[in-house]
């Protein structure tokens, strides 16, 4: 089974070298798109043997992390997972993301920060931010999962063939719920670790989010 | 008077731009016949104001004929913009498709001369 490691990376100098590195311990195929970092992000992914794809202007998660699942298209990956570059998520969690859709045949397993008690989620994120998110997803998107806007995922085949990330940035976690939804794909959560550092999703970015998918849903 | 004879003069002055562009090739066909029907009608209302007036007040509105222009100006304003961000977040997708394609191939070029590499590596001679 061909599995591959998406790591959308922007400036992440400071961590992509140990992201890269621990991811690589448990998936052999990373790739790291970088999102048209100025700093050594690039060089860096390369010298640990990771695959690098470069944006040559910076589009966003969303569009990097498309980039990714298109480059896993054409070479015919059978299981991608996606992993952010800042440190937020354990590598050691990979095979419990993994293990949903290798042994139980589900097409999306989403990591989920609220079915764990591990990850010491910030009160103000976590009680008017994901409050928030779950209302918006729910109401617009029809979709009620336990961790709106989780970035820890894996997906078959099937569900990479059937989901096209339109949204460049941050809505694209949203996104990835609702097409979930709208084919029918089934899919697991999966209880992970989250920690915290000062790179976290801001409210001001929230709000963009919420703007950038109601615009998406207008221009439908 | 003298203010509906200022606002015609410049529409007429923006008709005549108008034509010029067209002429020169700068705007397209769609783009010019929109703006003219527009500016025209424009034209039109302000030698008409008096009439309007008196429309609106058949119609019960107390406000004159030049606010009625204004509020349908402000409110085709908000509507251009709209349709301007509609625009910008095509374009914005279609660039991001766009360069996804770029880093693709280039990737694929770059493990495509690799792979020749080894191939030339692999028909030198070995030394005994």
């Amino acid at each position: 089974m061909k599995i591959l490691c998406i790591i959308p990376a922007f400036n992440e100098e400071k961590n992509i070298a140990k992201t890269a590195k621990s991811a690589k311990k448990y998936i052999n195929d990373v790739l790291v798109v970088n999102d048209g970092s100025k700093d050594k992000t690039k060089e860096l992914a390369e010298e640990l043997g990771a695959m690098v794809i470069s944006h040559i202007i910076n589009r966003g998660q969303g569009a990097a992390l498309e980039t990714g699942n298109e480059y896993a298209r054409r070479n015919n990956y059978d299981v991608v997972v996606h992993f952010d570059a800042d440190g937020q998520f354990l590598a050691e969690e990979i095979p419990d993301i993994l293990e949903p859709i290798i042994k139980d045949a589900y097409a999306v397993s989403f990591g989920s920060r609220f079915l764990s008690k591990k990850s010491e989620i910030p009160w103000f994120k976590k009680h008017v931010i994901m409050r928030l998110a779950k209302a918006i997803n729910y109401i617009f998107l029809g979709v009620n999962t336990s961790d709106p806007q989780s970035g820890f995922r894996a997906m078959n085949k099937e569900a990479l063939r059937k989901i096209k990330i339109e949204h460049d940035g941050m809505a694209h976690c949203s996104e990835i719920l609702a097409k979930t939804n709208k084919y029918g794909l089934v899919f697991k959560e999966v209880p992970i670790t989250v920690i915290y550092n000062e790179f976290g999703q801001s409210l001001g970015s929230g709000f963009k989010t919420i703007k950038d998918l109601l615009i998406n849903k207008i221009n439908k | 008077m003298w203010q509906q004879i200022i606002a015609l003069v410049l529409i007429i002055i923006l008709i005549t731009r108008l034509s010029l562009l067209k002429k020169k090739g700068k705007i397209q066909s769609n783009e010019y016949i929109f703006w003219m029907i527009f500016w025209s009608l424009a034209g039109l209302a302000m030698l008409f104001l008096k009439q309007l007036d008196n429309l609106l007040m058949d119609f019960g509105f107390s406000g004159s004929g030049i606010n009625f222009l204004l509020y349908l100006a402000v409110l085709f304003l908000f509507y251009l913009i709209f349709r301007l961000r509609l625009k910008i977040l095509d374009l914005d997708t279609k660039i991001t498709k766009l360069l996804r394609e770029i880093a693709l191939r280039e990737n694929d070029n770059i493990a495509k001369d690799n792979n020749d590499t080894l191939k030339d590596n692999d028909n030198i001679p070995k030394e005994e």
